[in-house]
């Protein structure tokens, strides 16, 4: 029996201005999944994540058709709120995007702008979104320091801590790992494990291998269409399509 | 999109060839442990068996090639199966020549002895177990489902002529009584022979495993389970695109 679905995206079609990004794209996401989504550069998968969130909206001209539903409702909606929307869609992106500011106003930023003001609330939500991301007892006793003075694979983690403390349903990762080292690379992935229990998790990679290792489902996009999706065990050993097939065995021409 | 070679092809022809040369030299010491059986010539049983190190060194070169390429290629789907499938193919071809061994070191024995009136039973299965072995080896360097299921299908025919033989000489033993030390080596050679088939039978599942992802080991003692289980089509609708 199928999971009940999370996101459900029905022959959707992107457009920048008259450039077709993505083509009649059907795809469904389940809760408490990690779905990877791969494909070569300019094969829209980005374009698709960004979607979700409605982050396309800031490009001028750019267009969408068919529908992209959260739990039913559809994203592109005409009486849909979009700060909701990105409420409860966070994302992370490929470099660590930390604010100016103290460890403690990073992970506060999003409450603040949604209006919480009661420190000691601030203060739990803060310590748990720490915690969540496996960054609290790196951090916890210099909250007030400038988020600047960690190092990259913290303040990704810091990243996806601000993420997490405006309590999304679904978290976005584009290339989440691909600016750090392997040992903060490895830290992410782990912590992508843990996330997944709580949220649905969609993420962009260019790793192979780290799809593999993190998702339950792998979707191949290329030319902006959906070749093919399925469980990544399936995917990484009996792919349907050649496409795929010579996508992951790196025989692209 | 088009195909391109890439390092790891080139790494995998390489290993293909690796095992070809194995699987041939694994037919030769089969065909020679029988002609040494059959002509009771000796040097030939000495040959299989001084020509087993070699065959013995060849798996471990594989062994230690797949590991290579499983931990630095980081191989996947169709890569990743023919990989896999290699190691469990020199495996078997290793234990294959080692029957073969056993088969001559009997022969040995028999040889200095009078001749016991079973060498055509024995030729009839040994020439089977070899056809089996040989087409398993075309289907691997082919990489032809098809073939390789047909040697699955030949190993019942291999049974029956086990079980036959084997009765064979125990009616035989029973009258001739002096001839029992040699008619147990001759059972002895008969059993190999049907473990030489079913080998050769693995060999041919581990192609079909490699070139289809489907895994039919075992299949005839979950014939009830298949329809249910991770057979070629429930996996393709699974894989599907959604809509």
């Amino acid at each position: 029996m199928k999971e009940q679905i999370k996101i459900r995206a029905k022959n959707l079609n992107f457009y920048y201005t008259d450039f077709l990004a993505l083509s009649e794209v059907s795809l469904d996401f389940f809760p408490h999944q990690a779905t990877a989504l791969i494909g070569p550069s300019g094969c829209g998968k980005s374009t698709f994540l960004r979607c979700i969130n409605r982050m396309n909206d800031l490009i001028p001209g750019v267009r969408v058709e068919g529908s992209l539903c959260l739990d039913g409702q559809d994203i592109y909606g005409p009486k849909v709120d979009v700060v909701e929307i990105r409420r409860r869609v966070g994302m992370v992106f490929q470099k660590p995007n930390p604010f100016p500011k103290t460890i403690f106003e990073n992970v506060a930023y999003g409450l603040r702008v949604n209006g919480g003001r009661d420190r000691e609330a601030l203060s739990r939500r803060v310590e748990e979104s720490l915690r969540l991301s496996a960054l609290w007892d790196e951090v916890k006793d210099r909250l007030d320091q400038s988020a600047l003075g960690l190092s990259g694979g913290q303040q990704q983690r810091l990243c996806i801590a601000r993420a997490l403390a405006v309590r999304p349903e679904v978290l976005l990762m584009d290339e989440p790992a691909s600016a750090l080292d392997p040992i903060a690379t490895q830290k992410i992935e782990e912590l992508i494990h843990e996330l997944k229990k709580r949220f649905t998790i969609i993420i962009v990679t260019h790793s192979m291998q780290q799809a593999a290792r993190v998702s339950d489902r792998t979707a191949f996009f290329y030319m902006g269409r959906l070749i093919e999706v399925g469980n990544t065990e399936t995917i990484f050993t009996y792919p349907r399509h050649k496409q795929t097939e010579d996508y992951i065995t790196g025989r692209f021409g | 999109m088009s195909s391109h070679q890439t390092h790891l092809n080139e790494e995998i022809e390489k290993l293909k060839h690796q095992v070809l040369n194995m699987a041939a030299m694994t037919e030769r010491a089969v065909e020679k442990a029988t002609r040494g059986f059959v002509e009771r010539d000796e040097g030939l049983a000495e040959e299989v068996i001084l020509g087993d190190n070699r065959i013995n060194e060849l798996e471990v070169d594989i062994d230690r090639f797949c590991l290579r390429l499983l931990a630095l290629e980081g191989p996947v789907a169709g890569d990743l199966r023919f990989i896999v499938g290699c190691m469990r193919i020199s495996v078997d071809l290793e234990r294959i020549a080692d029957e073969a061994v056993n088969i001559a070191e009997r022969s040995m024995i028999l040889s200095s002895r009078p001749p016991l009136p079973f060498h055509d039973d024995i030729r009839a299965m040994s020439d089977k177990a070899l056809v089996m072995l040989r087409h398993a080896v075309r289907s691997f360097s082919s990489g032809d489902p098809d073939k390789a299921r047909e040697v699955c299908c030949m190993d019942n025919l291999v049974d029956e002529l086990n079980q036959k033989n084997i009765r064979k000489v125990i009616e035989y033993m029973v009258t001739e009584t002096p001839a029992i030390r040699r008619s147990v080596h001759i059972i002895n050679i008969i059993r190999r022979y049907e473990r030489i088939a079913d080998l050769s039978t693995n060999v041919a599942e581990t192609v079909v495993f490699v070139v289809s992802g489907t895994n039919i080991k075992h299949q005839r003692y979950f014939d009830d389970r298949v329809p249910e289980a991770d057979t070629p089509s429930r996996r393709i609708e699974d894989v599907g695109a959604e809509g």
